[in-house]
């Protein structure tokens, strides 16, 4: 094989880097497949994730209350069981700023038009975070409840939390 | 010879003569990468079309164009119909050089309509960086000599960069504490409300009981972790090229353990550019089966 082409095999793969430079610098690091690989770069700050919990039989006035990860006397709805990614659900949930009447459909949607027959779920949103030196706290606050016919948002909640809904 | 000219001979090997097990090793990998790629745009343009409904969060060319099309009219499907398509021709040296960087942008498009829901997973990136080095490489060096060499070494170079990369992430993001093991609590934390979430239930498995109950291991197991990433760049060169792969692939059995992500076509990837296969193959095969001469 002729030596100049691991010369020009640098050069191409530089230009490659300056492209990938020029891709990536104005979306965040993320033009896939290229990447600077961000993740967990930010350590030690709380987090928020999603999870369902069934509350079909659990009475109307403890519905809204929050309560830690550990104490919880509803089951998880297992997300999986309706082919549904449980981490698109989580930042669907975690990321949408404004909850309109469409994304609160999309939302029940997401798992098949007729998912919910006789339950009452609550889609929960759960938070962590470091308490002093050596503990950890997690936290599950309801947040849109769906039943078969309609979603409700949870009424302790300051209506800026939903943003603007139609 | 430059230093970056040193580099290059490492990733290169040009003085080294294409060998049949090369050949067949290349051929082999190259029908790895088809075969994600295609699966990636089935999985992902089936998802898309089934389940996405609003664009949560604008990746890549999706800042740019409504991603929300290929939601409805089977365009997600059609898309990954033309992928399948594409690479087979591709993978067959049917058509034209600059067919595999057309794949790569369908397959962005593909996975930005798919990822438009607010999660960013990199568990699939080092197939796209594949398909990004065959696109160069293709275009670049269609010697059928050349090609193969370009591909193998730019992968190796853009791995090690990648993990270096993460390295530095972290270190620019948290700063020199970014070890602390208090921050593998929460990270397992957080885990197992997505493992709670999919599947219902979650139970701390040995490693992540150990880790819960000691900072000191914790901290340990991070340590390890960003020292291997650190190291990442040394895929660059040969002799050490096993020795980092071994490490990295043992860091990402640390992290499915840890925080169950799994990157099942990223460690079976590892492993196929990690080590110098060619070797062990050229001990069997003595001569280039014509087949793959013609698709080489």
């Amino acid at each position: 094989m002729d030596p100049s082409f691991s010369k020009r095999g640098m050069k191409v793969l530089g230009v490659s880097l300056l492209v990938y430079a020029l891709l990536v610098a104005p979306h965040q690091g993320e033009f896939w497949p290229l990447s600077i690989y961000p993740m967990f770069s930010q350590a030690g700050n709380p987090w928020t994730r999603a999870m369902i919990l069934d509350v079909t039989n659990k009475p109307d006035a403890d519905l809204w209350e929050r309560q830690p990860l550990n104490s919880r006397e509803s089951d998880v709805v297992a997300v999986s069981d309706y082919g549904v990614d449980q981490i698109d659900f989580s930042n669907f949930v975690v990321k949408t700023q404004n909850w309109t009447q469409t994304r609160q459909k999309a939302l029940k949607d997401m798992f098949g038009t007729s998912a919910i027959e006789n339950e009452r779920w609550m889609v929960s949103k759960v938070r962590g975070e470091l308490i002093g030196s050596d503990s950890v706290s997690i936290e599950i606050t309801p947040f849109i409840l769906l039943t078969p016919d309609s979603t409700y948002l949870n009424p302790n909640l300051q209506a800026e939390v939903y943003g603007g809904t139609d | 010879m430059t230093w970056y000219e040193k580099i290059g001979v490492q990733l290169f090997e040009p003085n080294r003569d294409q060998s049949p097990g090369e050949v067949v090793f290349f051929k082999f990998f190259e029908l790895f990468i088809v075969y994600y790629t295609i699966k990636f745009a089935w999985d992902w343009g089936i998802y898309t079309e089934l389940r996405n409904n609003e664009v949560v969060l604008s990746l890549g060319l999706a800042k740019y164009i409504d991603i929300s099309i290929f939601f409805d009219n089977q365009l997600a499907i059609i898309n990954a119909a033309f992928i399948t398509l594409l690479s087979i021709m591709s993978y067959l040296r049917f058509g034209f050089k600059w067919q595999y960087m057309v794949v790569m942008i369908l397959l962005h498009v593909q996975y930005v309509a798919r990822f438009s829901q607010g999660e960013i997973p990199h568990s699939q990136n080092l197939i796209g960086m594949a398909v990004f080095c065959f696109a160069i490489g293709a275009i670049f060096f269609p010697d059928k000599k050349k090609m193969p060499r370009f591909v193998m070494g730019s992968i190796i170079f853009f791995i090690g960069l990648g993990y270096t990369s993460a390295f530095f992430a972290k270190l620019v993001g948290t700063g020199l504490t970014w070890f602390d093991g208090r921050h593998l609590w929460l990270w397992i934390g957080e885990k197992s409300i997505d493992i709670l979430s999919r599947e219902g239930v979650w139970e701390p498995n040995f490693l992540q009981s150990m880790a819960l109950k000691s900072t000191i291991v914790a901290s340990i197991i991070l340590l390890i972790g960003w020292f291997t990433e650190l190291i990442g760049f040394t895929m660059w060169f040969k002799k050490i090229r096993p020795f980092t792969t071994m490490m990295l692939i043992g860091m990402h059995i640390g992290i499915t353990m840890t925080m169950n992500i799994r990157f099942d076509a990223f460690v079976m990837q590892l492993i196929l550019v990690g080590f110098p296969w060619y070797i062990l193959l050229d001990r069997y095969i003595k001569t280039t089966p014509e087949l793959l001469k013609k698709i080489l």
